[in-house]
C-alpha cells in the first residue's frame, strides 16, 4: 500500500472558507426580521403601538412582535408620546442600559418635536427625542396609524441592512 | 384574607414600581417600601407626563383648545370633548340642534364600549392572561372603523364644535352600528364564559383590594370605582345633561367592593351602553348639525361656569372662569382618574404586591389624564 | 330637599350680610339688571351664600369664606354626606389675591352642588387644609400649591405634586415665565 500524499500542515488556510462579509450580511438579515422593541409607552401614541402588535395590523408578520419589559433584553426602541423633561433622565437610562446594536425609532409628533403641546409657556416638554438621543426613524402623526408604524419598521430594515422587502415603487417607476 | 407576615419588620427595602413597567398603564411611578412581599407604605409620585393642559386653555381660545382635550384621555376621547363643549356652550349659551344631540350620544356611548374594550384586554393581561387582548382590540377595531369613517381620526377625536358637530352621519356608519351590536353581544358573552367564570381570574380578584364606599367618599372617586363600592351615583341619571334623559337604561351597581365587582360593572356598563346605541339609531332625528346663528367668536359673559359629564372612567368636570374676553381666564379639568388614584397609596397599605397591581388594574389608570 | 337643609346650615355662618338670591336671567326685572353689572362694579363680594341657577352656571350653592371659616363650612358639608370633587386656586392678579375653588358634590338623587371660595393675599397665601375631614384633598392641595404657590397650613407633605421635586415656580400665576 505504501505512504499516502499527506498535505503539509503548514499550508495556508484557503481564503474562501470563512467569509466574514457574507456573515455580517446574514446576520443583519436575521437581526432585522427580529427587532424586538421595548414596551415603552408614554402617551397616546402607546395605544397605536400596541393595537399594531395585535390581530389586525399584526407585527409579528416582520417579526417584532415580542415586546420586551426589560431593556437589556430588546433591541429597538421605540419613543411614542410626549417626552417631560422629569421623563428625560430616566429615558436616557433605558437607552444606556440597552446593549449594542440598538436602534431608536420616534413615533409620533410629540417625539419628533415636541407636537401639539408646546406653546408660549410651555416649561415641562422637551422638543423631541433628537435632542438627547440619536434616533434613526421619524415616524409623524398624532397618532400615526398602524400602517405608519409598520413603514416605520420597514424603513428600519433597509437601512440596518440595505435589503429591502419587496421594489421599491418610486424606482420601479422610473425605471 | 389574612394580614402582613412580618418577617422583619426593621428590615424593609424600597422597590420602586417605576415610569417604565409592562403594564399598559403609562408612566406612574409608586415607591413601595416593602416586607418581603408586603406593602409597607406606597407614595405615589406624579407628573412624568405633565404637559400641563391648563395653561394652554389660558393660553388660546375656546376653538383652539378643542384638539387637546381628547389628548388627556386619549382611550375614551369623545367623552372628554363632549364635556367641554358642552361648558362652553353652558358658558356662551349656544343651543344644539336636537339631531347633534343624538349622534354626539351615540359616538359618546360607542366611545366608552371601546374604551371599556381595551381596559378589559390590558386588565386581564395584567394578570398574566394574553388572549383576551386580541380578542378585545380585534372588536375595538371594528367600532374604530365606525368613527373614523365618520370622525377621521382613530384615536384622539376633534368631532364636535360648538353647537353641534362639522360632519354629519351617513348611512353607512348607521348600518355598521345595528350590525355592530349583535355582534358585540355575542362577544361580550364569549368574554364571560372565557374570562369571568375562570377559577384562577377569580381567585385572583375575590376579595382583593377592597374600597369601601365611605372611602370613596371621602377621596371623591367616581365612576366604576363607586359604582362597585355599592354607591349609585352616574352622572347621566343624578345630573342629567344632553339627551340622556331620552333613554331608557341602567346604572350597573355592585355591593362586594372588590376587585370583580369593578370588573363586572364594566362589563355590564358595555351592554347598557349597546342598548343606548341601539335607541339613539333609533330615535335619531333627522335636522341640522350646528345651529343656524352659531357665533364665530366665543366670548362667554364674565363668571364661572362647571359641566360634568360622565366618561368611561368617572365623573370628569371642566370649570371655566371667564372674564369676557376671548381666551378662558381658568380652566380646570377635573379628572375622575386623579380622584380614583388618590386612594390607592392609603388602599394597598398591608397587601401583596401582586394583589395591589391587580386593584391598580381595576381602577382604570390613564396617566395623562392623572398628569394634565 | 337637601339643598336648603344645607343652606340653611351655611347661613347660620353667616349671620350679617343679607343674602342675596340671584335672580334667573328670564324673570328678572328690567331695574335688576341695569343694578347688577352696577354692583359688580362696585366692590369686591361680601362672605355669604349665593343660590345659583344650575343650568346657567352649573352648581347650586355659592359660599364665600374667609380662609379661617374655611374649616366649619367644610365640616357641614362632611357631615351632610358630600364628597370632595376638586380643589383648585385662581388668580386674581388685578386685585392681588389668591382666591381658593372648593367643588363639592353628592352621590345620591337629592342633587345638589356646592362651590367655597375663600381669598387670600397673593405675596403671602395662606390658607388651612381639609385633608384632616377629606383625605382626598391632599394631592388636590399639593397640585394647587404647585400651580399658584399657596401654602396650606397642616398639610402632611406639601411637597410637589406635578412639577419635577425642584421646582420652584408656579406655572399657574398671570405673572409667569417660563
Amino acid at each position: 500500500m505504501g505512504t499516502q500524499n499527506v498535505p503539509s500542515p503548514l499550508e495556508p488556510i484557503p481564503s474562501s472558507v470563512v467569509q466574514f462579509a457574507a456573515a455580517d450580511k446574514l446576520i443583519n438579515i436575521g437581526r432585522v426580521n427580529s427587532f424586538w422593541p421595548l414596551t415603552f409607552g408614554i402617551a397616546c401614541c402607546a395605544i397605536e403601538m400596541m393595537a399594531t402588535g395585535c390581530a389586525r395590523f399584526d407585527m409579528s408578520r416582520f417579526g417584532a412582535e415580542v415586546f420586551r419589559p426589560s431593556p437589556r433584553q430588546s433591541d429597538v426602541m421605540i419613543v411614542a408620546g410626549t417626552i417631560t423633561k422629569k421623563m428625560m433622565p430616566g429615558i436616557k437610562v433605558l437607552y444606556d442600559q440597552m446593549p449594542e446594536p440598538k436602534w431608536v425609532i420616534a413615533l409620533g409628533n410629540c417625539a419628533i418635536s415636541g407636537g401639539p403641546f408646546v406653546f408660549d409657556g410651555q416649561y415641562s416638554i422637551v422638543l423631541g427625542a433628537d435632542t438627547f438621543l440619536p434616533v434613526d426613524i421619524y415616524i409623524p402623526g398624532c397618532p400615526p396609524r398602524p400602517e405608519a408604524l409598520l413603514e416605520g419598521i420597514l424603513q428600519l430594515e433597509n437601512k440596518v441592512s440595505g435589503w429591502n422587502r419587496w421594489k421599491d415603487p418610486e424606482k420601479v417607476e422610473k425605471a | 384574607m389574612s394580614g402582613p407576615i412580618h418577617i422583619r419588620p426593621d428590615e424593609t427595602f424600597t422597590l420602586n414600581v417605576g415610569p417604565q413597567h409592562p403594564a399598559t398603564h403609562g408612566v406612574l411611578r409608586v415607591k413601595m417600601e416593602m416586607d418581603g412581599e408586603y406593602i409597607v407604605k406606597a407614595e405615589t409620585v406624579l407628573g412624568y407626563i405633565h404637559r400641563m393642559h391648563e395653561l394652554m386653555g389660558e393660553n388660546r381660545t375656546y376653538p383652539q383648545v378643542l384638539p387637546n382635550l381628547s389628548r388627556l384621555d386619549y382611550l375614551g376621547a369623545l367623552g372628554y370633548t363632549h364635556g367641554h363643549v358642552l361648558a362652553v356652550e353652558r358658558a356662551a349659551g349656544i343651543e344644539v340642534p336636537e339631531r347633534a344631540e343624538y349622534i354626539r350620544a351615540i359616538t359618546v356611548e360607542l366611545n366608552r364600549i371601546a374604551s371599556h374594550l381595551f381596559w378589559f384586554g390590558a386588565f386581564v393581561m395584567d394578570l398574566g392572561g394574553f388572549t383576551p387582548l386580541m380578542y378585545a382590540i380585534e372588536d375595538r377595531e371594528y367600532i374604530l372603523d365606525m368613527l373614523e369613517a365618520v370622525t377621521g381620526s382613530r384615536l384622539t377625536y376633534c368631532y364636535y364644535r360648538f353647537g353641534g358637530l362639522y360632519n354629519d352621519v351617513d348611512d353607512d356608519f348607521i348600518a355598521a352600528a345595528k350590525a355592530f351590536i349583535p355582534r358585540m353581544r355575542k362577544s361580550l358573552k364569549k368574554y364571560d364564559a372565557l374570562v369571568t367564570g375562570n377559577i384562577i381570574f377569580r381567585k385572583r380578584l375575590e376579595d382583593i383590594g377592597p374600597i369601601s364606599a365611605e372611602m370613596c367618599r371621602k377621596y371623591g372617586a367616581t365612576g366604576p370605582v363607586a359604582r362597585g363600592a355599592g354607591i349609585d351615583f352616574d352622572v347621566r341619571k343624578n345630573e342629567p345633561y344632553s339627551v340622556y334623559p331620552e333613554f331608557d337604561f341602567d346604572v350597573p351597581v355592585y355591593h362586594e367592593c372588590d376587585s370583580l365587582a369593578r370588573y363586572k360593572v364594566r362589563m355590564d356598563e358595555m351592554e347598557q351602553s349597546l342598548r343606548i346605541v341601539e335607541q339613539g339609531l333609533e330615535k335619531l332625528p333627522d335636522g341640522p348639525i350646528m345651529p343656524k346663528k352659531a357665533p364665530k367668536l366665543i366670548k362667554p359673559p364674565a363668571g364661572d361656569y362647571y359641566q360634568a359629564v360622565e366618561t368611561a372612567r368617572g365623573s370628569f368636570g371642566i370649570r371655566i372662569v371667564s372674564d369676557g374676553t376671548k381666551n378662558a381666564y381658568r380652566f380646570k379639568l377635573r379628572s375622575p382618574t386623579y380622584s380614583n388614584m388618590s386612594l390607592f397609596d392609603e388602599a394597598c397599605e398591608g397587601m401583596m404586591i401582586m394583589d395591589a397591581l391587580a386593584m391598580m388594574g381595576s381602577l382604570d389608570l390613564v396617566i395623562p389624564e392623572i398628569d394634565r | 330637599m337637601i339643598k336648603d337643609t344645607v343652606k340653611q346650615a351655611l347661613r347660620d355662618l353667616f349671620p350679617e350680610p343679607e343674602p342675596v338670591v340671584e335672580a334667573p336671567a328670564v324673570e328678572a326685572a328690567e331695574g335688576e339688571e341695569e343694578k347688577k353689572p352696577a354692583k359688580k362694579k362696585e366692590g369686591p363680594r361680601v362672605n355669604g351664600v349665593i343660590e345659583r341657577n344650575h343650568a346657567e352656571h352649573g352648581y347650586d350653592i355659592d359660599v364665600q369664606c374667609d380662609p379661617g371659616e374655611l374649616l366649619a363650612v367644610v365640616m357641614i358639608l362632611d357631615k351632610a354626606g358630600f364628597f370632595l370633587e376638586s380643589i383648585t386656586g385662581v388668580d386674581w392678579i388685578k386685585e392681588n389675591q389668591l382666591e381658593s375653588v372648593y367643588d363639592f358634590s353628592r352621590y345620591d338623587f337629592d342633587t345638589c352642588r356646592v362651590v367655597i371660595r375663600t381669598r387670600t393675599s397673593r405675596s403671602e397665601p395662606k390658607i388651612p387644609t381639609i385633608s384632616k375631614i377629606y383625605p382626598g384633598a391632599g394631592w388636590h392641595e399639593r397640585e394647587t400649591h404647585d400651580f399658584f404657590g399657596i401654602k396650606f397650613d397642616g398639610h402632611p407633605h406639601l411637597v410637589p405634586l406635578l412639577l419635577p421635586e425642584d421646582a420652584d415656580f408656579h406655572p399657574l400665576l398671570k405673572d409667569f415665565k417660563p
